[in-house]
């Protein structure tokens, strides 16, 4: 028989563990999730002991011990973290993943608020170097930002995240859902590649409202569930009654030591749903 | 620059005798820096450069281009610019300078050629990303800045060296016959000197105290119609002036070489130097070694100066030819002669590569130490018993085996050990690739500092500034990733010889780290990365089992350390690091362009695609038509290229060809 869990897989802070932070992010996760994985397993002192920590409905891959934080003053950081919502996951429930992923980050940092939080919603994608306009979002697309902007705003109102911020928006979107929001977003982030062919249009549209265009360097699919399933495979021992892996989330965080430039803490959390096979 | 006290310069012989109470005392006065200050937490990045200018003067007539004796009268002209004094004024030397916030006017300095001048900005960087693009702004400014303060024939160029520094007749505006009692050179006046007091008794201390004049000899690039072998047909063996004037009939000049004999051939030459402030004495401790083996490799992908005395060499930078300028060691200290007066056989001259690390950090292991170096032993102990680590008190031990070359008067009557006069009396007399500075007084609101100093003067400001930012954004990189590119010290001077060798940047191979990224359980000063369930888990990670020291490092080229290694467990590349950190911190869009921009010159100026300076300058030569292909760069051509040197350094060459091969225009 099997039943449906929630497992949320963890890196641990990734900035000085090598090689993986040198890829895109969807391999950076997936490589420092392996990498994690292996150390966490070469620690446990019995064979017949896991890992993996059960709390509650949830499961831990690796388990959660009291994290360390950060070393210097609070601030002293500019802690941003990014979500990304993946294809296929109802709207409905990103309120609630959205607070579940923000608390995981602010206990692992030992924070009780960050300095940015950037949304990513699935399935749009801004292409710097494709100069044809951008593609009118449809009113559904727009009532499902707004909705989910929403939750946003509440933590904002609460003290949790001081700025929000948007990816891969263009003018077309910018302008569809800015009218249906109460607190601005203060970010637009978007993949600019090589190359820097921003639109002038979107230059000028963010200036005048005051919202910063920033890089990155992520990819649209972050976490695939085939690739996140042979991830687990290859962990036959921990994972081996894990099945129908169903990722619904991926947060990454970074603090930034912001005097000096230094990036003290990176890591991603990733939730999943998945049936666990009890045989 | 070191700081110019006021005062009557001892001659050497004058000198000697204190040259034990100065040492003393620069201990003390570090012992009392060192205790105040080591605790000091928490500074933030700030960052400067220093550019160094020739100022060459035309003569449109003759079509000459020479050197421009004028330093003094210009930065007089400087100081006494009503705007720039309204501003907070820009020469630190002459005027009292009060920065008002948000005008930042750049710094003017002497150096030691009277025909350089020196800038930085006015007040340093800070850490933000965007601060970056405040740099090649900075630097453009201060260019036209220097500009407005020349008479119309002179101009300020970026250029390493002047070409014909040193040729018979005349290369200085006014001409001054050579061979002066200062420096007693067959090939330069005195006048080539900054003439404040400093400047010729350190010249003249150094020759005195070597007991001959400094002994340059650089190997010349044989072309089509070279004299084979090569003569140095400006050497005089016949001058009877001075005892040094021997010299060369003891055979100082050498067959198919370049001879030079004077201080300024190499005090001569323009660098651009970065200093940061660190955030505490031990991030200062960590960058100084994690910097110091990139100092061969950024000499060599900043190779600006193939000519020397009127001569196409087979070298492409200055870096020995400064350290044989300042070579004060004696026969003796050279090995030449048994020990008798004087103490210590030294590999080195003052001015030359690290020979030991500093920090504390794991990743440092005692083999990479493996040079043997003096120490001054006394004075060590003085430093340990006050209180200081090894590693830190071996480094100033060292530093402080050189005695004082000059000396003031009254520097010996006014001691205070509060100040720092005798401690940089030796400290800014070591001139090593890198440099560790402390705040210069205890109570001083600068922190802790390094100095990176190996790199040459770019011909525009563009590469400068991508020079400059790219050092700073590796610097940041290796704190971010806790990165390790210790490579043995030895291997350090090995590959600084390298960098030396004609288009290095291209057909050389250099010592460098393999694995640069902490060991998997490596934590962060204490702190754990990975954390895990209590009770099952053994929190104390596995010992990690160092291997052979020979395993760490291989011999890679310039391309590959800068782009890095095919194959999966080939080196990642230094670019590849600083692009990943970039994607790890919030960046606006225009900053990342701008930092594109200037991170694909150095990808590109070690992949070959774009070439060094001193590649630029040698095919300008070359391929001149009034070039004899006889490695001589006659008046004609030295005209041509200064020229251009200029055009490039005004606006990068537009409207002309003269970009094509440096860089990409925008």
């Amino acid at each position: 028989m099997s039943s449906p869990s929630s497992v949320v897989f963890r890196t641990g802070n990734i900035i000085i563990t090598g090689r993986t932070s040198l890829e895109k992010s969807n391999q950076e996760l997936l490589n420092s999730l392996r990498q994690n994985f292996e150390d966490a397993a070469s620690r446990v002192t019995s064979e017949h002991l896991s890992w993996i920590e059960a709390r509650g409905d949830t499961l831990y891959a690796p388990g959660i011990e009291e994290p360390d934080g950060l070393s210097e003053e609070r601030t002293e950081y500019d802690i941003t973290v990014k979500l990304f919502y993946l294809p296929g996951v109802p709207v409905s429930k990103r309120k609630n993943h959205t607070r579940e992923a923000l608390q995981h980050v602010l206990r692992e940092l030992r924070v009780s608020s960050i300095d940015l939080l950037i949304i990513s919603f699935p399935n749009i994608s801004f292409d710097a170097e494709d100069h044809s306009p951008d593609t009118e979002p449809t009113q559904e697309e727009v009532d499902e930002w707004a909705e989910t902007y929403q939750t946003l705003e509440t933590l904002q109102l609460e003290g949790q995240i001081k700025r929000i911020g948007l990816s891969e928006f263009g003018v077309a979107r910018l302008v569809k859902l800015l009218p249906r929001t109460s607190v601005k977003p203060s970010v637009d982030q978007i993949n600019v590649r090589d190359c820097c062919v921003v639109p002038k249009p979107l230059i000028q549209f963010a200036r005048e409202q005051k919202i910063e265009l920033l890089t990155h360097n992520d990819c649209t699919n972050i976490l695939p569930s085939s690739a996140l399933q042979s991830l687990l495979q290859e962990n036959h021992l921990a994972f081996g009654g894990f099945k129908n892996v169903d990722p619904q989330w991926v947060v990454k965080y970074t603090a930034v030591i912001q005097d000096r430039g230094v990036v003290e803490n990176k890591g991603y959390f990733a939730m999943a749903k998945v049936d666990i096979d009890r045989t | 620059m070191g700081l110019l006290s006021l005062g009557t310069p001892l001659t050497w012989e004058e000198a000697k005798p204190h040259a034990d109470l100065v040492r003393e005392r620069g201990i003390e006065q570090l012992l009392n820096i060192w205790k105040k200050a080591k605790s000091k937490e928490r500074d933030i990045l700030l960052w400067g450069d220093e550019i160094e200018y020739l100022v060459v003067s035309y003569d449109e007539d003759s079509k000459d281009a020479r050197l421009s004796l004028r330093q003094a009268e210009i930065l007089k002209d400087l100081a006494h610019d009503e705007e720039l004094r309204k501003a907070g004024g820009c020469v630190p030397s002459l005027q009292e300078i009060s920065q008002k916030p948000g005008q930042r006017v750049p710094a003017f300095h002497a150096e030691y050629g009277r025909f350089m001048l020196e800038a930085t900005p006015g007040a340093p960087y800070g850490g933000m990303l965007r601060d970056l693009l405040t740099v090649e702004p900075d630097m453009k400014k201060r260019r036209v800045i220097a500009k407005q303060h020349m008479t119309k024939d002179e101009t300020p160029i970026t250029m390493t060296s002047f070409p014909r520094l040193g040729v018979p007749g005349a290369f200085t505006q006014p001409y001054y016959p050579p061979h002066g009692p200062i420096a007693r050179s067959i090939f330069v006046p005195d006048e080539i000197i900054n003439p404040h007091i400093r400047f010729p008794t350190l010249t003249a201390n150094i020759r005195s105290r070597r007991g001959s004049k400094v002994c340059i000899n650089l190997p010349i690039f044989y072309d089509e119609k070279t004299p084979n072998p090569f003569k140095d047909p400006t050497v005089k063996y016949d001058l009877s002036d001075y005892p040094e004037d021997g010299d060369v009939r003891n055979g100082a000049a050498k067959d198919g070489h370049v001879y030079m004999d004077a201080m300024g051939f190499g005090m001569g030459s323009c660098c651009l130097q970065i200093t940061f402030q660190a955030k505490n004495i031990s991030e200062a401790r960590t960058l100084y070694d994690q910097l110091c083996p990139l100092g061969p490799i950024m000499l060599a992908l900043s190779a600006a100066s193939p000519i020397f005395k009127g001569y196409l060499t087979d070298i492409d930078c200055r870096w020995n030819i400064i350290s044989g300028a300042v070579d004060d060691r004696t026969e003796e200290e050279r090995g030449l002669k048994p020990l008798n007066e004087n103490k210590y056989v030294i590999p080195k001259s003052r001015y030359d590569s690290v020979s030991t690390y500093i920090s504390q950090d794991p990743g440092f292991r005692p083999e990479y130490n493996d040079v043997d170096i003096h120490q001054n032993l006394p004075l060590k102990q003085k430093l340990l018993d006050g209180g200081m680590d090894e590693p830190l008190a071996k480094h100033f031990a060292h530093l402080f085996i050189r005695d004082p070359l000059v000396i003031f008067s009254e520097s010996i009557k006014n001691y205070l050990v509060e100040n720092n006069d005798n401690f940089e009396n030796i400290q800014s007399t070591n001139w090593q690739h890198m440099r560790f500075k402390p705040p210069p007084s205890a109570e001083d609101a600068i922190g802790w500092r390094v100095e990176f100093r190996s790199m040459e003067v770019q011909l525009t400001d563009f590469e400068n500034a991508a020079f400059s930012i790219f050092i700073v954004l590796l610097t940041r990189t290796i704190l971010s990733y806790g990165l390790n590119f210790y490579v043995p010290i030895s291997k350090v001077t090995e590959n600084m010889e390298t960098a030396h060798r004609r288009d290095a940047v291209l057909s050389e191979k250099f010592y460098f780290r393999k694995h640069v990224f902490p060991p998997r359980h490596a934590n962060r000063s204490g702190k754990g990365s990975n954390t895990s369930p209590g009770g099952s888990i053994s929190n104390t990670p596995k010992p990690v089992e160092l291997g052979p020291v020979e395993d760490e490092y291989c011999l890679m080229t310039i391309n590959e350390i800068m782009n890095g290694q095919s194959g999966q467990d080939g080196f990642p590349g230094l670019i590849t690091l600083i692009e990943s950190y970039l994607n790890s911190v919030n960046v606006d869009v225009e900053t990342r362009c701008e930092l594109a921009r200037y991170l694909d010159l150095i990808k590109k100026r070690s992949n070959g695609t774009w070439e060094t300076a001193a590649t630029w300058i040698r095919n300008f030569v070359r391929s001149h038509p009034d070039y004899e292909k006889d490695s001589r760069v006659n008046v004609a051509v030295n005209y041509d290229l200064i020229k251009a040197a200029e055009t490039l350094g005004n606006g990068e060459g537009k409207g002309t060809n003269l970009w094509k091969g440096l860089f990409e225009k925008r």
